[in-house]
């Protein structure tokens, strides 16, 4: 019971990312893997000021927005400037050095230790109710990006990753677009950020790191991408996965290479079955 | 100055001169064919009106102002719109989501006078015979049956130039005389064509003026009539005539 209860949590905190993330790399077919990155530069200014800083809530809560919506600009720009071969490496380095940061920046973020004792509000304590807040929040987010992706924008967002050239000439704006689905990835990004330390009382590095990218863009590619409904049961099939694998008789040394051979697995199957899904066709005029 | 007016526009990539200080003037109303050889820049000469490439010499301007540095979605809402050599419908979302997001992407105040979108998106599909497929993708299409829909789409998102590159090809025959009766009910609303074709006979009928590029410079100007009977059009085409 306590582990469904668990892998129901998980799964909903790690959503409003996922969906965030298939908006821009599944629906946009904007080729980047800074989603984790967004997530750092979201989760960390907001704990580390709460936590660390004694600041209100709030005030930590708008410092993790704007610092989210600054670095998803970021990446919106680097995906104006870049060819898509050349921002996929840039985004991962953008992840890369934020993680560095982080890691090395330990007089502010307490490097590999990461920072314990991130708190809850106290109707939140038990996990049953944790549980149910993480449901509410996560359904209404999901509902938020359902909404959009079937608006005018979720339109102008497909048309533009079918043929930017013919979506242009009809007068969609491709800067602003794409700079909104970025801001809706961050949005994403933030949720998650809020939410996953809280259920674990830790904001730790490892939650962060590049392992955490490649789970989101395999929950995307198995979903299909760009279908939203996909993202979601993949996301509750691999992490079931993932973590029912601890549930198995191993000894921990051994799960966790099983684990990423067995994921490696999966997202090269994934890929390969999604190829066309994936990459933009071909563009001729 | 014209309707649309080109100044001089010259395009080099890497050293080679793919446009050559190319200068015309297309009047409201007026329909103007554009012809030449393969490779000789018509579809480039396109691409810099319509904002996808930038030259690198001379202007640009439409209805008086200079478009020369606007980006292709910001020529679009102020009137330019275009129809692709290779279909520029979006094949993997459905008829009715091809028409409206092309809508969808008005500038407002033209979004406002619209009036029931719904309503006018079955229209634009009424008007090519299309309405049963509504809900199909778009890629399920013939050539003939795109390039009527894109054309359909642009008149009613209320475009004032129209960039037709080569709205015969990839049509079957028998849907090339509803290709152009299309067009000819452009003409007949007033609309401005700049229109790309290597069919002269087609061009003759629906043109009242036709420019000829060559090896991207303009090489020959003047009514269909003027044009076929020129020597140079004949040389252009198909070398020089071995009888004179
Ligand atoms: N991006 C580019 N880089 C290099 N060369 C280019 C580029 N775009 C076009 N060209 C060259 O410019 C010339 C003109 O091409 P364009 O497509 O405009 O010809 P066209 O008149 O439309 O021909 P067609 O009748 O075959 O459609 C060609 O020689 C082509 O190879
Ligand atoms: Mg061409």
């Amino acid at each position: 019971m306590s582990f469904l209860l668990h892998l129901i949590t998980v799964t909903c905190i790690l959503l409003p990312t996922i969906v965030g993330y298939n908006l821009v790399f599944g629906k946009g077919k904007i080729f980047h893997f800074g989603q984790i990155g967004l997530q750092i530069l979201a989760a960390y200014p907001l704990w580390i000021s709460i936590v660390l800083f004694d600041q209100y809530p709030i005030m930590g809560l708008l410092l993790g927005l704007i610092s989210a919506f600054v670095a998803a600009w970021l990446l919106a720009w680097l995906s104006f400037r870049l060819d898509p071969d050349g921002l996929g490496v840039m985004s991962i380095a953008v992840h890369l050095s934020a993680l560095n940061v982080v890691l090395n920046w330990q007089s502010v973020t307490r490097g590999a230790l990461g920072v314990p004792g991130i708190p809850r509000w106290s109707f939140l304590a038990d996990n049953v109710s944790f549980a149910i807040f993480v449901i509410v929040a996560v359904s209404v987010w999901c509902v938020f990006v359902w909404l959009l992706d079937r608006s005018a924008f979720g339109r102008k967002l497909q048309a533009l990753s079918e043929h930017d050239w013919y979506a242009e000439a009809l007068g969609i704006s491709r800067k602003n677009v794409h700079i909104v689905a970025f801001l809706v990835a961050a949005g994403g990004a933030l949720l998650t950020g809020v939410l996953l330390p809280q259920y674990l009382y830790l904001l730790s590095p490892t939650d962060f790191a590049f392992p955490a990218m490649i789970f989101v863009v395999m929950c995307v590619v198995a979903g299909k991408p760009g279908s939203m409904g996909g993202a979601i049961l993949a996301t509750a099939l691999l992490m079931m996965l993932k973590e029912g694998l601890r549930l198995l008789p191993l000894s921990p040394g051994v799960v966790g290479p099983v684990r990423l051979l067995l994921f490696g697995l999966i997202l090269l199957g994934a890929v390969w079955y999604r190829r066309d899904a994936l990459f933009p066709p071909q563009r001729e005029i | 100055m014209g309707f649309l007016s080109i100044r001089e526009v010259s395009l080099a990539i890497q050293g080679h001169m793919i446009l050559d200080h190319v200068s015309f003037d297309v009047n409201q109303g007026e329909v103007v064919g554009l012809i030449g050889p393969n490779g000789s820049g018509k579809t480039t000469l396109f691409n810099l009106l319509s904002g996808f490439l930038a030259p690198t010499g001379g202007s640009i301007h439409f209805r008086g102002s200079d478009i020369t540095n606007c980006s292709p979605s910001v020529r679009a809402q102020k009137g330019i719109g275009r129809v692709f050599q290779n279909f520029g419908i979006f094949r993997d979302m459905t008829l009715e989501e091809n028409i409206l997001v092309a809508l969808e992407a008005l500038p407002h105040e033209q979004k406002k006078l619209l009036g029931d979108m719904k309503f006018l998106v079955h229209r634009t599909l009424a008007m090519v015979g299309l309405e049963k497929s509504a809900k199909k993708k778009a890629g399920a299409l013939s050539g003939g049956q795109m390039r009527l829909l894109e054309i359909a789409r642009t008149l009613k998102c209320g475009k004032d130039l129209f960039l037709l590159d080569e709205p015969t090809a990839g049509v079957s025959p028998k849907m090339t005389g509803q290709v152009s009766g299309l067009i000819a009910e452009l003409k007949r609303e007033g609309k401005t064509v700049l229109i790309i074709e290597h069919d002269l006979p087609f061009i003759g009928r629906i043109c009242d003026r036709v420019i000829v590029l060559d090896v991207g410079k303009v090489v020959l100007e003047g009514t269909p009539d003027e044009v076929k009977q020129s020597k140079e059009l004949q040389e252009i085409y198909f070398g020089a005539d071995p009888t004179t």
